[in-house]
């Protein structure tokens, strides 16, 4: 049976068609201003990478910002549930998961069975999240990508403010104007990110195995900072993109639904 | 807070370090200077204290002796308080309870490591405190509630009804580690019978519950002792005060901090009175001779803090006075507020002010209520800032007293009861003539504002305000 | 639901001041629940609770606080720099906590800048931080100081016998609402949250001898209410002021329901009643308002206010808590850090969360939350 999953995001909308188990085509584009179109777009891409006709899809489930948006899905799930659902099918040992999206940043516990236990997320400022990493990026002039291989060269990161993204890139433009080497802002900013995140995740309390899903888990600079202040080893992800991890989780729980279970 | 940093006894830690500092003059010099090297982010304070001389040197000596005192409380069989800085602790001396002063150790700890408290400040936010709360206390707390630091007896404070966050952090610490709280709370007003019963009252259920707590009576004859030791501070104190009006000022900008940290760590206590004395001794010869106790020997600016210093590692903001040829005033903590203090006198503040009367236990124990109301921020924060003996009047009153060309607000985020009317507050010191400058930055946590970016914007200010040309 | 207590909940200069006025009468604003409106009430004042309800924007109230403050009282000088205020005769200021206690200072300050939004009385009235016997003595003082000061500014008499007759009033106006609580907590409630809010609120913002009879009213309305609310998970909200309708509307959507609180606007300050025996009556009022240490700013008793809500969690079969604060509320923040832990470890599933008071803006991070909150609901009450 086919199944779809469609997480429509703040930055990102992504979608990842299913069939017994198995990824058959996923897709991610940046949002639309209308949840919809975002949705439409995204669902009809992955159908396109997977191969199948839209109304091939026995059940879809919406998650993220604009699931109430969105048209076409049987049923809605929030997307802790379908990140912690996502990240479990990546890594099925995973107890803790580390979600940073584009404007917000999750921890989340599952249980044995994979049961969100608990989650905390990230209040209001956007510093903490990939948006954050964003703006840090464009005001050195490097590309997001950059930014986790120019951290690793680090040899004496700066201490940024890491409360308030707007106070923040007023001290890298300090340190810009002050000639401080652009590896050692870029790991302030990333050691910045890291500290954030981890005192959301220490107050959620830890179990192994961790994980890390989003798009800044892409970020090297920014899983070794957080490896080193939480002093373990981030289970990697290889089995998907961990971007995905909201959509393929919706997949995976169309999948359940459509089988009568309940995860 | 990384996994590593708890495998590390954090009283200890700190101990190791400034008794290491205070012996580093006990080489030559050029060992001295090839041990700085293995302290990039305390060398700088360690220099910047030692060049004072004697008074330097006392000063890290004490730090050390307090922070051993901390280490070897539980051997010593001494029960263990966390305290704040605004609660004179002359009642724990007096009663063998070492106090633990928690922004005094978030000092120490920002002095010393680059990285500051700023593990410290998040283990409190990963137990569940806010992280909207003042970093004074949260900087060292963290440590405490992780258990890497001495057992905890009891926590004590007395800031409810002068500043909620802080007094909100003991609260807190009580509730997490499961151990007795005593508050002492604070009126919106400083003067008048109604009020200094209400301190009395107070201040005697402290008594009380710290004898519970310790299993003995407070005696006559310890109280005693303490508080003539306090007079003799007060009165290097006062003389202190007094020279810091003389243009040029004798006094080394790092005075400022070393004049509230001897009393913080010791009031009543011996290392107290020697670290002063041999201040008063170090400000006299300058007096004499009539120079400046800057570095550069040339006053170019007086600036007085109306509220607290910054403490980022190596003392950063003294350095940058000495760079500067800014004269420090003091702040907030460092007036004393003992009926001989010479503000006290010039302003007619007698009834504001504290005395002491060794008559009896009885009277004893009420000077030093009146005394702990008395103490920095607990005095002057309470009320409306705008009514008698409250901040505005005493910022004024010490800004012209001590000829200051500008005030400048430091603090931290956290700190409600400023920042709360801040705004309206540099309204006044501006009409009344005084230049205001505000910083943004929190005092204990270069996370929220970078020193650079700190420094950058009170230069600017010195710059736009024409104060240095 | 009584469309009076409703308008008069959510319209500042509602109908009963209007009219209170008009008939020449005075009212008093007050900032916090342990200024004893009793006081006023006696001595034929309108005690009124000053609030942010309303406010669009912070222009005002960011001219004279600074950044790191809670946005209650900013949207209070908000109101009051735009007129919203201007019906007030006097305003008592009470420290609850520091954000609020500068609300003095800023105010007063923006009087120099806006003319006439300062009443002519302006008072600030202290409350102790803990209660022991000085700490009430030297309330009783304070309150007695405040009836000095109403007699001689208001130019009337605040006797015993109407002291008496004020607690007896607002005693009544307590025992019915403590009624209307049990009925929230019925299985299948007749009133949503929302809605039981609103009659709350009403109550700080209306003659008490009218409000006593409206909520009567309401509460025989209720009982033959043949409504019931079913099926909806039952959440406890605790923490910062809220008296904001819509976020409770808001959390419950069509899905939960707010069946009991903890909040300085709701049901904290009405399940008990001030001593009406043969205690003078100032006595009578100091120890009640100081004895209700239902809110974090009476340090250092934080395990009875534990109790207080898992008492209510038992009896209202809460199944989950909402655990809200203001930005820069570190008194609930950090109580609520505790309260998560402790009640967590009790079973009971807890969010925390930090919002802002003013307009609901912003809520699709919320909802996510909300939405994760119910589902985890939903999963304990399967494995059940």
């Amino acid at each position: 049976m086919i199944v779809g999953g469609c997480d429509v995001g703040s930055l990102t909308s992504k979608a990842v068609v299913m069939k017994d188990g198995k990824v058959l085509g996923a897709m991610l584009i940046k949002s639309k201003a209308r949840p919809g179109e975002s949705a439409e777009e995204v669902m009809n891409g992955a159908c396109a990478a997977a191969g199948v006709e839209r109304r091939e899809i026995m059940f879809c489930v919406g998650t993220g910002y604009g699931r109430d948006r969105i048209a076409f899905v049987n049923d809605t799930v929030s997307e802790i549930a379908c990140h912690g659902r996502g990240a479990r099918w990546m890594v099925p040992t995973a107890r803790t998961i580390i979600d940073i999206g584009g404007q917000d940043c999750k921890a989340i516990r599952l249980d044995a069975e994979g049961t969100v236990t608990k989650f905390v997320t990230n209040d209001k400022c956007a510093s903490g999240t990939g948006r954050f990493l964003e703006v840090m990026a464009r005001l050195l002039g490097v590309g997001l990508d950059e930014l986790g291989e120019l951290s690793v060269r680090s040899k004496n990161p700066v201490t940024l403010a890491n409360a308030c993204t707007v106070w923040a890139q007023a001290d890298v433009i300090q340190f810009l104007n002050n000639g401080v080497p652009l590896e050692d802002i870029a790991a302030g900013i990333n050691n910045a990110m890291a500290g954030r995140m981890a005192v959301l995740v220490n107050n959620l309390g830890i179990e192994n195995d961790v994980c890390m899903t989003g798009g800044v888990a892409k970020n090297r600079g920014v899983l070794a900072a957080i490896e080193k202040i939480l002093g373990l080893r981030l289970r990697a992800i290889r089995r998907h993109d961990p971007q995905l991890a909201g959509a393929l989780g919706a997949a995976l729980i169309a999948m359940d639904k459509t089988a009568g279970g309940v995860k | 807070m990384r996994r590593a940093l708890r495998e590390y006894n954090f009283d200890w830690m700190l101990y190791s370090t400034y008794d290491a500092a205070s012996k580093l003059m006990a080489g030559t010099e050029k060992e001295y200077a090839r041990a700085l090297r293995y302290i990039p982010y305390f060398s700088g304070m360690i220099d910047a204290v030692l060049a004072t001389g004697e008074p330097g040197l006392s000063f890290v000596k004490t730090c050390a002796e307090y922070l051993k005192n901390i280490v070897t409380a539980r051997e010593r069989g001494r029960k263990v308080a966390i305290t704040s800085f605004c609660f004179s602790p002359v009642i724990f001396y007096a009663m063998d309870i070492t106090p633990v002063c928690l922004e005094v150790m978030s000092v120490f700890l920002t002095f010393t490591y680059r990285r500051g408290s700023a593990e410290f400040l998040d283990f409190c936010n990963e137990a569940g405190f806010t992280e909207t709360s003042c970093s004074s206390q949260r900087g060292s707390l963290g440590a405490y509630l992780a258990g890497i630091g001495v057992d905890i007896d009891m926590v004590v404070t007395d800031t409810p009804g002068v500043c909620d966050t802080n007094a909100n952090a003991f609260a807190f610490a009580a509730e997490w580690l499961d151990r007795p709280f005593f508050q002492l709370d604070m009126p919106p007003l400083l003067k008048g019978e109604r009020y200094d019963r209400y301190h009395r009252d107070d201040y005697r259920a402290l008594v009380a519950f710290l004898e519970a707590q310790t299993g003995t009576k407070l005696r006559a004859e310890r109280l005693a002792a303490v508080l003539d030791e306090l007079r003799k501070q007060d009165g290097l104190i006062a003389e202190l005060e007094e020279m810091g009006r003389l243009v040029p000022s004798p006094l080394p900008p790092a005075f400022t901090l070393m004049n509230y940290a001897a009393r913080f760590l010791f009031a009543g206590m011996k290392p107290c009175t020697d670290m002063l004395q041999s201040m008063v001794n170090a400000a006299r010869e300058n007096a004499a001779r009539g120079v400046s106790g800057l570095s550069g020997g040339a006053e170019r600016l007086r600036g007085f803090f109306c509220y607290i210093d910054h403490y980022t590692y190596n003392m950063r903001m003294w350095r940058m006075a000495e760079d500067l040829g800014v004269c420090l005033q003091g702040n907030i903590l460092s007036r004393n507020w003992s009926i001989d203090a010479p503000h006290v006198r010039e302003n007619h503040m007698e009834d504001s002010a504290y005395s002491i009367d060794m008559t009896d236990l009885d009277s004893m124990i009420d000077s030093v209520a009146i005394m702990n109301s008395r103490m920095p921020m607990i005095k002057s924060i309470r009320g409306p800032f705008d009514a008698p003996d409250m901040w505005l009047e005493d910022t004024l009153s010490l800004a012209r007293m001590y000829s200051a060309d500008f005030v400048v607000y430091s603090g931290t985020p956290g700190c409600r009861n400023t920042w709360g009317m801040l705004k309206p507050f540099a309204r006044e010191t501006e009409k009344a003539g005084f230049p205001t400058h505000i910083m943004y930055s929190d005092a204990f946590d270069d996370r929220v504002q970078s020193w650079d970016a700190t420094r950058a914007r009170f230069e600017e200010f010195l710059r736009v305000r024409r104060l240095l040309v | 639901m009584n469309a009076r207590l409703i308008e008069a909940a959510e319209t500042l200069n509602n109908e009963y001041v209007r009219r209170w006025k008009e008939d020449g009468g005075r009212v008093v604003g007050y900032t916090c629940s342990y200024a004893p409106d009793e006081v006023f009430h006696a001595a034929g004042i309108l005690p009124y609770r000053i609030r942010g309800y309303g406010a669009q924007e912070t222009t005002i109230g960011d001219t004279y606080f600074g950044p790191f403050i809670c946005s209650l009282p900013k949207c209070m000088l908000q109101l009051a720099g735009g007129g919203a205020f201007d019906f007030l005769d006097g305003v008592v200021i009470v420290p609850g906590c520091d954000s609020m206690r500068r609300l003095d200072d800023c105010w007063r300050k923006a009087g120099q800048d806006m003319a006439g939004i300062v009443p002519p009385f302006f008072f600030h009235f202290a409350v102790p931080h803990k209660f022991a016997d000085y700490t009430v003595n030297w309330f009783e003082g304070e309150i007695r100081r405040l009836i000095e000061a109403v007699e001689r500014h208001f130019d009337v008499r605040i006797t015993v016998e109407a002291l008496r007759a004020a607690i007896a009033a607002y005693n009544r106006g307590r025992a019915l609402l403590e009624e209307l609580e049990l009925m929230r907590r019925l299985p299948e409630p007749p009133i949503a949250g929302a809605e039981a809010l609103s009659v709350v609120i009403a109550g700080a913002a209306m003659p008490r001898d009218a409000y006593n009879d409206l909520l009567e009213e309401c509460i025989l309305e209720l009982r033959a209410e043949t409504r019931r609310l079913q099926g909806r998970r039952r959440l406890m909200l605790v923490g910062s002021a809220s008296d904001d309708t819509a976020l409770v509307r808001f959390l419950e959507g069509d899905r939960a329901l707010v069946v009991a609180d903890n909040l300085c606007f709701g049901a904290r300050f009405h399940n008990d009643r001030v001593d009406d025996g043969p205690l003078d009556p100032v006595r009578a009022l100091a120890e009640r308002y100081l004895r209700r240490s239902d809110c974090p700013r009476m340090y250092g008793d934080y395990r009875r206010r534990l109790e207080i809500l898992t008492d209510t969690i038992q009896s209202a079969s809460v199944e989950g808590v909402i655990l809200q604060n203001i930005r820069f509320c570190d008194l609930h923040g950090a109580e609520n850090g505790l309260f998560e832990r402790d009640l967590e470890a009790r079973g009971i599933p807890c969010m925390r969360f930090e919002r802002e008071y003013g307009p609901l803006v912003e809520t699709g991070r919320l909802k996510m939350r909300l939405d994760a909150f119910l589902e985890r609901i939903d999963g304990k009450r399967r494995t059940a």
